[in-house]
């Protein structure tokens, strides 16, 4: 494996026990400190891949690899929080486990809540936060064991449409201060893959194949409504949803078949 | 009072008129059905000769005893089978078929087994405990969401830590259930068991009632029975806020366990104050006399709940003044922050002085108007500690009242408890004591000194300034132990009571703390360390009069 290369899928394919093909056949390789974004028709097997990495899921065929003593940590979707923990241990639990003590635990879940703008809400339990807090609690949950890949499985899809431009811009400005690395995101989002990864990858409807493998040239570092309004942007955006649409067109005329 | 809460409360007590009146004018047989006032004579009677009492207790322990040998192992049971298919497979179906017969269906072949004593009865009720609390555990385990492990997993937790932090809690909600249901369970069935094979107990005692046709009798013994399920109800609710406190809490009010509020509003562990100085009054009156426990009990109790009465409405008068901010540790605290009300506070408050005044009252009945006296200006010292106008703690007198009155009056008073007669030699001894109760408050005053200048609350430690102050901490703590030395170099206190020296390091080291330290934060330490010191010394102390009676 290359050096700079973190999680290497080598001609991975997932056949569940009832025969449904998620994955056939796909390699792909995350660089270091590289923000990869899988985007893909709903059902194509994205989340299988994150399943995957994160040791939830088993390959059948082919596999994956990670850079030697490379950590992972992951964000689902719905936070996921534990909800009879605290603020503060859900925050800490990765640390928790791995041995930290618990005042540790305490200034590190400190550190990020005031991070996240979470100070007040602390010794709160998850069911007390709003859907763009819970969410705030399991990216610090993710963050805080200072992952070499964090992993994120439509982290943003059932918050309402401001509380998750918020987040998108949240997460990058994480990334830019450097509390994450390497990133790999599964969203069904297209504008959240471009404005979120340094690199768009799109997996077709299921079996999930990588169709496309885009690196739009975007001058990052601003506002994403600069970031929108560049030419570049409009135009990656609209290649992806060609390419997306045609799969979804193609998987609809199917099941009408059937 | 809300107009909810007075709803809830009007459907019963028109019922008990209405019953009552309909039997007054006879339009209810008064043989088969007699008047609610009947039935509360015939309650009172009960309770008075001693008889229902005995009956209470006895099904009370049936019932205990029975849930806990049923409910220990078959929660321990439902989690393992919850846990493991092979178990499951193995459980699961007898729980189940077993589950449907009705338990008291099964008293007499249990009779026939365990025979007629108490074992039959607690088997009975703990074999239906058992059941229900397996199937109920059962499906809480089951039920829980299979990507809460995969979570833990994907965080690095093992085995063991998943059991600890998410099948235990994500199982307690439908487990508390289960012990809920269980309990109902229980008490249904051991009045069916007393019916049958008793000679006390309340089924029996309904049971006996009725062929003696004393129906009243027979309604106050249904009445303590409801009661009893009541109270269990309550305490098991209780059990519930402890346990599963995530599912109590709502966005709006964030409804902590009543226990936990109150315990945090008292202050219990402040109490330390409330009980070395009775302790040690009656240490040195032991040096002449053999001991009333009687009486030291009753002066215990008292002294705590007037204490428990002076944080009160300690509390009540700072929020009313808005001295205290949300962020207040403990106390202020509760109020501050909703969990309870000031007029809660203040009946709390007040109830906790009528208790210590009708004690205090008994005991001056025993003793004589000493006591009274002593006992009037420690109340009245505990009111106007924040109360009134002229409110102590505000106008820098907080340590000489508290000096004085949790140090020579409280001692000499429990002395006088024992040994009728004021001694001044207990006056000199409780000065140890005296100092480090001052040095508690004082550490509170260091810590607040800025706050409670902005506030206009003058303390010693806001009148001398923050060395003045520091040097203030010195010397009430160093006056502890001085003051102990020079009295047993006079004689006056007996040498084991030098045990105490096992506290000077901890005292070296709060007062380097409190010689250093600006923030309030840092000063936080100080306080409750003071009190522990307060404690530690004072108990050693006592130890020290107590080792004195044999050497």
């Amino acid at each position: 494996m290359d050096s700079g290369v973190v999680v290497d899928f080598a001609h991975l394919g997932v056949t569940y026990a009832n025969g449904v093909v998620a994955l056939s056949d796909l390699s792909l390789t995350i660089a270091a400190d590289q923000a990869v974004c899988v985007v893909g028709p709903s059902g194509c097997g994205k989340t299988t891949l994150l399943r995957v990495l994160a040791g939830l899921e088993r390959a059948t065929q082919g596999g994956v690899q990670l850079s030697r003593s490379a950590t992972l940590a992951m964000v689902f979707q719905q936070g996921l929080l534990f909800p009879w923990l605290s603020v503060a241990d859900n925050i800490s639990y990765g640390l928790m486990t791995r041995g930290v003590t618990p005042p540790q635990c305490r200034a590190a879940a400190r550190e990020w809540c005031e991070r996240m703008g979470l100070q007040r809400f602390i010794d709160a339990f998850p069911h007390q936060l709003s859907g763009g807090m819970q969410q705030r609690v399991g990216l610090a949950r993710a963050l805080a064991v200072n992952p070499d890949v964090l992993l994120l499985d439509e982290p943003f899809a059932a918050l309402d449409a401001q509380t998750r431009v918020l987040m998108q811009e949240l997460l990058v400005d994480l990334r830019r201060q450097g509390l994450c690395r390497s990133l790999l995101l599964v969203t069904h989002a297209i504008d959240e893959a471009l404005l979120v990864g340094d690199r768009v990858v799109v997996l077709s409807a299921r079996p999930g194949r990588i169709i496309a493998d885009v690196t739009p040239e975007l001058a990052h570092g601003r506002s994403f409504d600069e970031i929108r309004a560049q030419p570049a942007f409009t135009q990656a955006f609209t290649t992806i949803w060609q390419l997306i649409r045609g799969e979804v067109e193609a998987q609809l005329r199917e099941e009408v078949t059937l | 009072m809300t107009q909810s809460r007075w709803l809830t409360w009007l459907s019963p007590v028109l019922l008990l008129v209405l019953w009552e009146v309909a039997v007054q004018l006879n339009l209810l047989n008064r043989v088969f059905i007699p008047p609610p006032s009947e039935v509360m004579v015939a309650l009172a009677k009960a309770l008075r000769d001693g008889s229902m009492e005995h009956d209470i207790l006895v099904s009370s322990q049936r019932i205990v005893l029975g849930f806990v040998i049923g409910a220990v192992p078959g929660t321990l049971l439902g989690i393992w089978s919850g846990l493991n298919r092979t178990v499951l497979a193995l459980v699961r179906p007898l729980a189940t078929m077993l589950y449907p017969v009705p338990k008291i269906a099964l008293l007499p072949l249990v009779i026939v087994v365990l025979g007629i004593g108490e074992v039959s009865k607690v088997a009975t009720v703990a074999v239906s405990v058992f059941l229900m609390v397996v199937i109920h555990t059962i499906g809480g385990v089951l039920q829980i969401d299979q990507r809460y492990f995969e979570a833990a997993r994907v965080f690095g937790a093992n085995q063991r830590t998943i059991f600890r932090t998410v099948a235990l809690p994500a199982s307690l909600p439908a487990i508390v259930e289960g012990w809920k249901l269980a309990m109902g369970f229980a008490l249904t069935l051991i009045v069916g068991v007393e019916f049958v094979g008793a000679n006390d107990g309340i089924g029996y005692r309904i049971w006996q009632s009725y062929e003696l046709y004393a129906i009243a009798d027979m309604m106050a013994a249904v009445c303590v029975i409801a009661g009893l399920g009541w109270v269990v109800t309550v305490v098991l609710d209780e059990v519930a806020r402890l346990l599963v406190p995530w599912r109590y809490t709502t966005v709006k009010e964030s409804r902590m366990s009543v226990i936990r509020t109150w315990w945090g509003a008292v202050r219990p562990w402040s109490y330390t104050a409330a009980i070395v100085p009775v302790l040690l009054g009656a240490a040195i009156a032991a040096q002449h006399v053999g001991l009333n426990w009687w009486l030291l009990i009753l002066a215990l109790i008292g002294s705590i709940a007037i204490q428990g009465g002076t944080n009160l409405m300690n509390d009540y008068y700072d929020y009313r003044k808005g001295t205290d901010t949300p962020a207040v540790k403990g106390t202020g605290g509760a109020l501050l922050r909703g969990e309870l009300t000031p007029t809660q506070i203040f009946w709390a408050g007040i109830t906790a002085f009528a208790i210590g005044a009708t004690i205090g009252l008994y005991l001056v009945s025993v003793t004589g108007p000493f006591i009274f006296w002593l006992g009037l200006c420690s109340v009245a010292v505990g009111y106007f500690y924040t109360a009134g106008p002229f409110a102590l703690a505000y106008v820098g007198l907080g340590e000489i009242a508290v000096f004085i009155f949790m140090g020579p009056v409280m001692v000499l008073g429990s002395y006088y408890l024992q040994i009728p007669t004021v001694a001044w030699p207990a006056v000199w001894v409780s000065l140890p004591v005296a100092f480090v109760v001052a040095a508690i408050l004082h550490a509170n005053n260091l810590r607040d000194i800025d706050t409670d200048r902005i506030n206009n609350k003058r303390t010693l430690a806001t009148i001398f300034g923050r060395d003045g102050a520091r040097i203030e901490y010195y010397i009430l703590v160093g006056g502890t132990f001085v003051s102990q030395w020079v009295l047993v170099a006079l004689g006056v206190a007996p040498w084991p009571t030098l045990v105490t020296l096992a506290m000077l390091p901890l005292a070296w080291k709060l007062m380097g703390i409190a010689g250093r330290e600006v923030d309030p934060a840092a000063l936080q330490p100080v306080l409750r360390q003071t009190a522990v010191l307060h404690m530690r010394f004072g108990l050693l102390y006592v130890l020290g009069w107590v080792i004195a009676l044999w050497v």
